[in-house]
């Protein structure tokens, strides 16, 4: 056990070290200059000269690498450049926090719409609601989320007046005012989240139902509920983890651009801000943190998988 | 006989902007009409105003900003020396923290300031902490962006606790306009006591004399101030609090401001004022302010080494056609730099007087005629999204060119690649605006001058140059603005940029925002403003 543990470690740590280097030269050889932008108007070859030099972007691009590194792993993040604010605090404190919540609360909306919508057109195969399940399939994931989140802002937020269009309200201080501000960009992030879920519940179950077990348990004449719920849906859990799994990551893109239409100060408005400002310390820091999260959902699911499936427990 | 310097000062200053009240469109008028139609229903005092502000706001250290949408936040945190301020006619300078200005000679100012001042960390503001805050401007350490205001200083005396003396190396007439607290910067006064506690962190905890104290400054989210009770201007500020929303993407404030969610916008692009404007429940401020949109030509290079070629985009292209199509119909055209807010210089008729740029396609084709490169000619065309107008503009301009044998290569990017090149020079064409200038001066002389920092198109002119710094040092206005004539008509007819507008800029406020006191110079002072 600990040779599994620490092998994941070092793993992890071998992961991160690339991602954070890939990540370091790429928008490093991007072009386009930070000091360029903060300077704005005020733009003029001294000025340039001085703040290039004062924030280090003279060094050689390997130097300024390793400075990064090894101030970030004893757990200097470094301080913007434009804002002047320590990274730890605007990254990890205030907006990790905004990101987490509303991928939690799509998350959760998707699976608890989509598994039993899955389960009901399962069973009710080749009826009127599982037609219906199936556009809702097609249009949720054909559908840009951006959008969705345009029309909902217009429909709901504007022409109704139903609820509030922008910003973001912790949940943990005001519960009921936090879930009112984060409804409309929960709902937009989690429809493709939800449609796919439906649709692998769905495409599962229809094969778990022909299986000779299932006409088993019927036979002996189990109650129908007991039939798709406990044994079926066992047999749905492990695609369904793996595809939380693997998606994970295209929702946290998803939050980039929810983020940015309704106003919320989370990791993808600040990573986006910061790749157009060319602000290498604070992209780096975000991405770090969404890498340390997909892996370490990957190592939930990976963990999960001999909890669901006894074949794959260790004997 | 002794002459009052600050008269003729006062005088140009005042013909400068005198004739702005012609060329008020919607704002100014339609705040009075509003605010005299609508009674005012609550007792005036207290309150909460949300204002979504689109624009990027860099730091609240005024002394080293170099964007407008952070002014129009410090305004309400800081005083300047000097004020900016408009009764619906005339735009002047007045004294803010102090309480006169007087000028014994032409190169002398001395300010006397008002008494009992402090700032929001209880720190007196005398005449040791306006000079020590001048001198951060001028001789400061990182240097600020705005020491070259201070250029012409000479020194800065105390005389006593409440008096200060500036003495400049030559009369200096832009001085008023840099000692305001509004976009000249290098006048607003900030706290010794908490530059000094928070040194390069002070952007983030400003501490200054203004109506609004800061609260907090929660990244990509939002910025808080509450009322300053020890304010010395009696009986203000009226509202308790402000909140200003930092959204960047207008169409989500938009929808924001329409649902009710927010009472004002700190600025809005032309795509949605339209719709604004047909809100019963919204007023639109903006009138032509200080600007102009132009498609700067590199010189430096082929083909627009060839001035014959620049003559011929620069009357290739359907100004009217473009306002319509580029810009939603709103703005002017633009015949030469000098914009309409700048009364002294600017000649109403100038569309009759056949001087500067305008669209005359016989003239394009013929000065085509003329130029080097007879074949088509494929000029680059920098563009960027995240421009004031998008791609809008190059997109209704490129079937113009096309009319003239000029087919330009759109070349798309962001807009750090964009800075990049266009600092470095690597390009054919491009698309911008210069704004917020209100002296001649400041809309002619960086941009244009031989080897400034902002005279992105390489170009250069002797003659020009020998003008233009000779405007700088004549106070009369008729001679100043014989000199500015003859630089613009030598400028545009090499024409290293095709001038294009001169827009306004917008401010939107809620109908239940009372008391708003309007100032072209792309300011949000919200000192007076209750519901």
């Amino acid at each position: 056990m600990f040779r599994w543990g620490l092998r994941q470690v070092l793993q992890t740590a071998a992961v991160l070290l690339i991602v954070s280097a890939v990540s370091f030269s790429v928008l490093k050889l991007a072009p386009g200059d930070p000091v360029e932008l903060m300077l704005g108007d005020e733009y003029s070859p001294e000025a340039h000269a001085a703040l290039v030099a004062e924030l280090g972007l003279d060094q050689p691009l390997p130097v300024q690498y390793a400075e990064w590194l090894w101030r970030f792993v004893q757990g200097d993040w470094g301080t913007s450049f434009i804002s002047r604010t320590p990274i730890f605090q605007y990254a990890f404190v205030e907006a990790l926090p905004v990101t987490l919540t509303l991928a939690i609360a799509s998350l959760g909306l998707a699976i608890l719409l989509g598994v039993p919508l899955g389960v009901l057109s399962a069973v009710r195969k080749d009826s009127a609601w599982d037609a219906g399940a199936a556009a809702f399939v097609l249009t949720g994931t054909a559908f840009p989320s951006f959008y969705l989140g345009i029309l909902l802002i217009w429909f709901f937020g504007v022409s109704l007046g139903l609820f509030p269009t922008m910003g973001f309200v912790a949940p943990w201080n005001d519960l009921w005012g936090g879930l009112y501000h984060l409804a409309m960009p929960a709902i937009t992030l989690s429809t493709p989240f939800m449609a796919l879920i439906l649709r692998t519940t769905r495409a599962t179950l229809v094969e778990v139902m022909e299986q000779p077990y299932i006409a088993a348990a019927r036979a002996r004449g189990e109650p129908a509920w007991r039939v798709v719920w406990v044994h079926g849906m066992r047999n749905v859990l492990m695609p369904l983890v793996t595809l939380l799994g693997l998606q994970l990551g295209s929702l946290l893109h998803g939050a980039v651009l929810t983020e940015t239409v309704f106003s919320l100060p989370g990791v993808g408005r600040m990573i986006t801000d910061a790749v157009l400002n060319r602000e290498y310390v604070v992209v780096q820091a975000g991405v770090m943190m969404t890498g340390c999260l997909i892996i370490l959902t990957n190592l939930v699911v990976d963990l999960l998988y001999p909890l669901l499936d006894p074949r794959l427990r260790p004997r | 006989m002794p002459t009052d310097h600050k008269q003729v000062l006062a005088t140009r200053l005042a013909t400068q902007f005198g004739r702005r009240r012609l060329l008020r469109g919607l704002g100014g008028g339609a705040a009075l009409a509003a605010t005299s139609a609508t009674p005012t229903a609550a007792a005036a005092g207290g309150g909460h105003i949300r204002l979504a502000w689109i624009d990027f706001v860099d730091t609240l250290d005024p002394h080293f900003t170099g964007f407008l949408g952070a002014i129009k936040v410090h305004n309400n945190i800081y005083n300047g020396i000097l004020k900016t301020v408009y009764d619906g006619t005339t735009v002047s300078f007045v004294p803010d923290l102090a309480t006169s200005w007087d000028m014994p000679d032409d190169r002398t100012h001395i300010f006397r300031l008002h008494p009992d001042v402090r700032f929001h960390d209880g720190d007196p503001c005398d005449a040791e902490a306006v000079k020590w805050s001048m001198e951060r401007v001028a001789y400061g350490k990182p240097k600020s962006p705005h020491a070259w205001k201070f250029d012409q200083l000479d020194r800065i005396e105390v005389l006593d606790p409440l008096t200060v003396k500036l003495s400049m190396k030559r009369p200096y007439a832009f001085l008023p306009v840099a000692l305001t607290g509004a976009t000249g910067r290098a006048g607003t006064i900030v706290s010794r006591k908490a530059v000094e506690t928070y040194g390069r962190d002070f952007g983030r905890n400003p501490v200054g004399t203004g109506p609004f104290r800061f609260v907090s400054w929660r990244e990509n989210d939002s910025i808080v101030l509450e009322k300053n009770p020890d304010y010395f201007e009696k009986g203000l500020p009226k509202l308790d609090r402000v909140t200003i929303r930092l959204m960047r993407e207008a169409s989500s404030a938009v929808a924001a401001m329409l649902s009710g969610q927010v009472d004002g916008m700190s600025n809005c692009p032309l795509q949605f004022v339209n719709q604004l404007k047909a809100s019963p429940s919204l007023t639109v401020h903006g009138e032509i302010e200080g600007n102009y949109s132009l498609i700067t030509m590199n010189c430096r290079r082929a083909p627009f080494d060839d001035v014959n070629l620049r003559r011929a985009v620069a009357f290739a292209i359907d100004r009217e056609a473009l306002i319509k199509q580029a810009f939603f119909g709103i703005g002017i055209p633009a015949y030469t730099p000098i914009s309409p807010p700048m009364s002294g210089f600017y000649d109403k008729a100038i569309a009759e007087s056949g001087r500067g740029q305008f669209f005359d396609l016989e003239k394009a084709k013929a000065f085509r005629a003329k130029a080097k490169v007879q074949d088509a000619v494929e000029p680059v065309f920098i563009v960027t999204e995240q421009g004031q107008y998008g791609t809008r503009v190059a997109q209704t301009v490129l079937p113009m060119l096309e009319k003239i044998g000029v087919k330009a290569k759109f070349e798309l990017m962001e807009r750090a690649a964009w800075v990049s090149r266009r600092n470095s020079g690597d390009f054919d064409m491009l698309e911008t605006t210069w704004s917020a200038d209100l002296d001649p001066d400041e809309t002619i002389y960086p941009e244009w001058h031989s080897g400034e920092n902002w005279n992105f198109a390489g170009w250069a002119n002797a003659e020009f140059d020998r003008l233009i710094e000779q405007a700088q040092v004549v106070i009369d206005v008729k001679a100043r603005r014989d000199l500015y004539v003859k630089a613009e008509d030598i400028l545009m007819d090499e024409a290293p940029l095709a001038i294009l507008t001169h827009m306004p800029e917008f401010k939107i406020l809620s109908k239940k925002v009372k008391g708003f006191q309007f100032v072209p110079n792309d300011s949000l002072n919200l000192h007076t403003v209750h519901f």
